[in-house]
């Protein structure tokens, strides 16, 4: 039994082989008309496209009458492998580096492996595009860094560098001393317990911040600080301007105080922060 | 400190409103954070790498809320709210977890 496994193996790779040499031999032979009679754009051979394409086709219908199966057009990557050694090194080893050099590569390349090559591609394509992106919001952040600390430092001294890059610092609990020293009540229960008030009415305030999307790995931890900075004080903003309003509207308190966060924008690009509340005047 | 989600407590009499407490944290933006995620727990079905992972981001504002609160002479917290909210991202969820509240001082 074993005996016979062994000779069934042995009759499949010869046929295989069979199958190979003439795939191979099919390829060779339209590579060679393509040469032979100069099928070529731009002084570049068609035959580098259509020999691997032969020999993958030849052997794979081969394959399939002799042995009932394919074998996975191996004389495809041979003719490939043998047209780019003819074409790029032995017949024109003076070939330049250019642009055409460059995309006739890749164009062979997609022909014999369409599916990685084409992946790859895509994925270049995505990650420059992506990088391109990143970069230029990276020196729009810059310039606005600077421009908002030059407003703040220059009086203090003229000698000091501002590094763009440095984290800033947000004090939570200064700001929110800040906050709570408004004269104002901001109360998140639906009643104040032993005191009188009045209701005034219903009172909101929006504030949008700027949404990162983390492309890098290696800096998400940085991003996802900023962002946080960003959302605090986009709340602190939003709490105070929700105060002016009732400030203006005679009130001194808010009642049943709620923060919201939500995505808005196209692609939720941006952060809405949102508080309302009712606005009091406690007696 | 005391926190709770209603508007007083019980037995206990508020004798000063202290103000608004708050705190926030950001969790997420982490591809691997978010592949581990995907191999669930085979009973139950929960994806305990991000329960831990919010959970943890819970406390960071809980505590950081405390902290506000203790900064402003309070021993409780009123009305207490604790949100969740997908920030999305290009490499994952992130997450922003959010706690505020009422500090009070009661006797």
């Amino acid at each position: 039994m074993e005996f016979r496994n062994k000779k069934i193996d042995k009759i499949y790779t010869i046929k295989s082989i069979i199958c190979i040499f003439a795939g191979t031999s099919a390829g060779l032979i339209v590579y060679g008309i393509f040469l032979f009679f100069h099928i070529d754009i731009f002084g570049w051979n068609l035959g580098l496209i259509f020999a691997p394409l032969a020999a993958g086709y030849a052997e794979t219908i081969l394959a399939d009458k002799i042995i009932g199966e394919n074998i996975g057009a191996i004389s495809a990557f041979i003719l490939f492998i043998y047209t780019v050694i003819y074409s790029f090194i032995l017949k024109n080893p003076t070939l330049g580096w250019n642009i055409i050099t460059a995309g006739s590569i890749i164009v062979i390349l997609q022909a014999a492996f369409p599916t990685v090559v084409n992946f790859i591609l895509l994925s270049v394509f995505g990650g420059i595009l992506s990088n391109f992106n990143k970069t230029i919001k990276k020196y729009e952040h810059k310039i606005k860094t600077r421009i908002k600390n030059q407003n703040i430092v220059k009086w203090e001294t003229k000698d000091i560098e501002i590094d763009a890059d440095a984290l800033p610092i947000y004090d939570e609990l200064e700001s929110n001393m800040l906050l709570n020293d408004f004269e104002f009540y901001f109360i998140t229960s639906s009643d104040i317990i032993d005191k009188e008030y009045d209701l005034i009415k219903l009172f909101h305030s929006e504030v949008i911040v700027e949404k990162d999307n983390i492309i890098q790995q290696s800096e998400h931890e940085k991003t996802e600080y900023l962002q946080l900075i960003r959302i605090k004080d986009g709340k602190d903003e939003s709490l105070l301007k929700l105060a002016t309003k009732v400030k203006n509207a005679g009130g001194n308190g808010i009642i049943d105080l709620t923060i919201n966060y939500s995505l808005i924008g196209f692609s939720g690009d941006n952060i809405q922060i949102t508080t309302m509340g009712m606005g009091v005047l406690i007696k | 400190m005391i926190l709770t989600s209603s508007n007083t407590l019980e037995n206990k009499k508020i004798i000063e409103y202290k103000g608004l407490v708050t705190g926030e944290s950001l969790i997420g933006a982490n591809i691997y954070k978010d592949l581990f995620s995907g191999v669930r727990d085979v009973v139950g079905g929960r994806t305990s790498r991000y329960e831990e992972e919010i959970q943890k981001a819970r406390d960071i504002s809980v505590q950081s809320m405390i902290e506000k609160a203790e900064q402003l002479d309070a021993n409780a917290i009123i009305g207490l709210k604790i949100s969740y909210d997908n920030l999305g991202g290009t490499m994952g969820n992130t997450i922003l977890v959010t706690a505020y509240g009422t500090a009070i001082k009661f006797e």
